[in-house]
């Protein structure tokens, strides 16, 4: 089934290891890409790489013609969260951009991967399955808002065949942006990030690869699917990551709306500066309305086997050395294997 | 490789540096750091990379991308790959 793959996203840091996760099936996928837009990882994978530019349909027909299946991991990821309305257009605007070229295509499966920021809490207070989906918008904030729109639009198509994957929060090798990965980068630096705290959800990202890999060839796709490794509650993790490297403990967290309202300043100042946010709200929304996730329907039924939190840390920390986020060992820490990362779940 | 190579390679670096900063290439000088005197992020310093890979149709390994930290160095990493130092 689906044995066309065009990959959205494909040089993004879950695309390349969807490109990975594809091919551990036996699909070469094609990768779209815009005309400006880092192609180094695609290209060290000699990756089949066309355009597809979420804001010209007419490269999606193109690259969509004789695919069955596409595989959208390039969804709207605003830098800041202050025009809610805006990102919530232009994810929209660009989502529908892809359901209309894959259904002109005649594309049979469409495979969007979202966010665990779509993801309600359980009405029993347990774990939150693939069941648990807020009723309407949560009015977190910009990226809760855009996300659950988006599902909602994914879910809505009846033109072809959808399935909508929540990542928890992506770590290990290949985070150039530095996302989820920022605040333990910054702690394993020495610096003492702010933070408020909350339940956080990760997930090694090569498993994510592998994942979607096995979706895209799977006989029936659930229409929802959650990928986690597990849950933890933040503040006990970074200071078990801050042993495990033998920096400074990090500071107590934030009280969540000063959180908040930090990081509304930074990201205001960022605006002005045209800089990077020194703490995002996205990043703050997502630990303090964060949810325990049971993530056990995936594993059974695409066989996934979770890496452990230590080992996707200890790899991500590494190859941020090679990339030079991080200062070379050993002028920085290395890991304490005898400071386990598991124990802070919730 | 000629010295004429050499400086077209140059060349049209300056014209796509230019592209991404906006400043004209005669203001781009050998010596100017991406970051810190073109106003390059590291996310943007890496789509430089990959525009001269394309470009140049030459291969660069990432961790090779952010090693180089100003102009000459993205100079002196095309030439070497091109053959034309």
């Amino acid at each position: 089934m689906g044995r066309d793959v065009l990959v959205l996203g494909s040089n993004g840091f879950i695309g390349l290891h969807a490109v990975d996760g594809l091919r551990a099936v036996g699909i070469e996928p094609r990768c779209g890409r815009r005309a400006r837009s880092n192609i180094l990882g695609l290209r060290s994978r000699k990756a089949q790489m066309v355009r597809a530019d979420l804001d010209a349909p007419d490269t999606l027909r193109t690259a969509m013609a004789g695919c069955g299946t596409v595989l959208h991991i390039a969804g709207h990821y605003p830098r800041t969260s202050h025009d809610p309305e805006g990102s919530v257009a232009l994810g929209l605007r660009q989502l529908d951009a892809a359901l209309d070229a894959a259904a002109a295509a005649g594309v049979r499966r469409f495979i969007y991967v979202s966010s665990t920021a779509t993801v309600a809490p359980a009405p029993g207070g347990g774990p939150a399955d693939e069941s648990c989906v807020f009723a309407e918008c949560p009015d977190f904030g910009t990226y809760h808002r855009l996300k659950w729109a988006m599902e909602q639009r994914v879910a809505a198509e009846t033109r072809m065949e959808t399935a909508t994957v929540c990542p928890a929060g992506c770590l290990g090798p290949g985070d150039l942006r530095v996302g989820t990965s920022a605040l333990v980068l910054a702690l394993v630096a020495g610096g003492d990030p702010p933070h408020p705290d909350g339940v956080v959800s990760l997930v090694d990202v090569r498993d994510v690869g592998v994942a979607l890999g096995r979706l895209c060839v799977a006989e029936t796709l659930p229409p929802r699917l959650l990928l986690s490794g597990g849950s933890h509650r933040l503040q006990p993790l970074l200071e078990r990551i801050a042993d495990r490297y033998g920096v400074a403990p990090p500071s107590s967290p934030l009280p969540a709306a000063e959180a908040v309202a930090r990081a509304d300043a930074a990201e205001r100042k960022a605006l002005a500066t045209g800089r990077r946010p020194t703490m995002s709200r996205e990043i703050v929304d997502l630990i303090i309305h964060g949810v325990p996730i049971d993530a056990s329907r995936a594993a059974r039924l695409l066989d996934l086997r979770w890496t452990p939190l230590d080992r996707t840390i200890d790899d991500l920390v590494a190859w941020a050395r090679r990339m030079r986020l991080l200062p070379p060992a050993p002028s920085s820490p290395t890991a304490s294997p005898s400071v386990p990362l598991q124990e802070s779940r919730p | 490789m000629t010295t004429a190579q050499a400086a077209s390679t140059e060349a049209r670096i300056l014209h796509i540096l230019s592209q991404l900063t906006t400043l004209p290439p005669e203001r781009i000088r050998p010596q100017d750091r991406l970051v810190e005197d073109l106003g390059l992020d590291s996310v943007t310093r890496l789509e430089l990379i990959s525009m001269l890979v394309e470009e140049f149709d030459m291969d660069v390994e990432l961790e090779d991308a952010v090693a180089v930290d100003d102009v000459a160095g993205i100079f002196a990493m095309a030439h070497e790959r091109l053959g034309d130092a």
